[in-house]
């Protein structure tokens, strides 16, 4: 069983989580949702979609205007609050690194931390614990928050994103988040270069041998723009085929900006592996 | 004696399930049927070819023996729509109608007469399963499912004949 703080789900679910941004400045929608009211019916048609979960984020990922703490909570815990009241039903995720801020959203109702940059604040588990929601435990090779890689290399990235988000999962458990709310998430381009995010796609069942849920964030990422040279924007195609690979190693949860699309590639895939079964079979049986 | 007549579609298997099931009307007329089958006694399977055997075997389970009771699995033919397996044939409906009624009748002795040619050409190969219950002479009859959603004529229907 997976726990999502208030919400449960089947070993074999997968899960759809939309990515809904409290930013100006967001790489793909570029601020589309930046008006509190403009995100808040994003959701409702992430909901419509099919999304189990929203993840949302007051802080685009790459570097930027600096957003101190007290900023991010003005961009996110009312919001929270909103979305909970209105989507009781919705797994609420926040993209933070700082505990403080997981603090105040896990107040307005947010069942999962999803820590996007790798433990950075040691204290974030504790939050998590202390008001029983999920952690999203991410490798990004000791990165500083909101920096670009710059000449990283690993010995093995796979090995590393297990060894890493392995200790930081036990790290969380050690905590006392429950060990049925540890995900882990290679964090595909998160310092790392385009052929270390290829090889986490590649090797993705490394990850799932674990035992841990795998979270994948591939959505319209640089490694799909530079393996086709497509800029964002044009690069759904490529997401989906990446989506497709690591379906197929097993992946659960999916961080996606097209929440439709994903949602049958994932679900033709686990359908094609056996995993799911036909949703309407007659063709041939009748 | 008990008897009870079901098709032999391939859906009605559990490998074949889907998530939203295809034929849940006909499933839930079948496993009906099929349980008041077998409250009375055992059952045997009559059918034409494996599949119609599997599918019997499976829907009775652990109540499968030598009978008394009497599991038929069989139906009508598989050419009535554009959309049908065989393709649409004009004379697929008036064929199933007439074995229909005779069903409905309880009178499984004007089965015997039954155009074995013609049910070849209408996809209709458990038609000579049909045909060869002329011997039951029925006693109490109830239609439990008559339709054709996919263009292949079904019918679920329950007999009490003399032993």
């Amino acid at each position: 069983m997976l726990r999502l703080g208030r919400h449960t789900f089947d070993d074999d679910a997968t899960l759809m989580m939309a990515i809904v941004n409290r930013t100006p400045d967001s790489f793909y929608d570029k601020g589309a949702t930046w008006a509190e009211d403009k995100a808040f019916d994003r959701v409702a048609q992430v909901v419509e979609e099919g999304a189990e979960i929203v993840d949302i984020g007051g802080i685009k990922a790459a570097p930027g205007a600096f957003i101190d703490e007290d900023e991010e909570k003005e961009r996110v815990v009312g919001f929270v609050a909103r979305v909970r009241a209105a989507h009781p039903d919705l797994v609420i995720s926040v993209d933070t690194w700082r505990a403080s801020v997981g603090r105040a959203v896990c107040e307005a109702g947010a069942d999962v931390l999803n820590d996007a940059w790798g433990g950075a604040d040691p204290a974030l588990v504790e939050v998590a614990a202390e008001f029983g929601a999920a952690i999203v435990c991410t490798h990004t090779g000791g990165a500083t928050p909101r920096t670009r890689p710059f000449r990283t290399e690993y010995d093995d990235v796979v090995e590393s994103a297990i060894a890493d988000t392995t200790a930081y999962a036990r790290r969380a458990i050690a905590a006392g988040v429950d060990p049925s709310s540890v995900v882990i998430d290679p964090a595909h381009d998160f310092g790392k270069n385009t052929f270390h995010s290829l090889e986490l796609t590649r090797r993705l069942g490394e990850m799932v041998a674990t035992g841990y849920p795998v979270l994948v964030s591939l959505s319209n990422k640089d490694f799909v723009g530079e393996s086709l040279d497509l800029p964002v924007g044009e690069r759904l195609t490529g997401t989906l085929a990446a989506t497709a690979i690591s379906a197929l190693a097993g992946a659960r949860i999916y961080r996606v900006h097209e929440v439709v699309e994903t949602r049958q590639v994932v679900d033709m895939v686990n359908t094609i592996a056996g995993r799911r079964l036909p949703q309407r079979a007659i063709r041939g049986l009748a | 004696m008990r008897l009870v007549i079901v098709p032999s579609t391939l859906a009605l298997l559990p490998e074949y399930a889907s998530i939203e099931d295809p034929v849940a009307d006909l499933r839930k007329a079948v496993e009906g049927a099929v349980a008041w089958l077998v409250e009375a006694a055992p059952a045997a399977v009559r059918g034409a070819g494996p599949a119609a055997k599997r599918i019997g075997a499976e829907l009775l389970g652990d109540a499968r023996g030598s009978g008394p009771g009497l599991l038929v699995v069989a139906n009508g033919s598989a050419t009535r729509t554009e959309k049908a397996p065989g393709h649409l044939d004009d004379r697929a409906v008036g064929f199933d109608a007439a074995i229909g009624q005779a069903l409905a009748r309880g009178d499984l002795a004007a089965l015997a007469g039954l155009d074995r040619a013609l049910a070849a050409q209408l996809w209709a190969p458990d038609v000579p399963t049909l045909a060869g219950l002329g011997g039951f002479e029925v006693t109490s009859t109830q239609v439990d499912y008559d339709d054709a959603p996919y263009g292949v004529q079904y019918w679920v229907v329950r007999y009490e004949c003399v032993s």
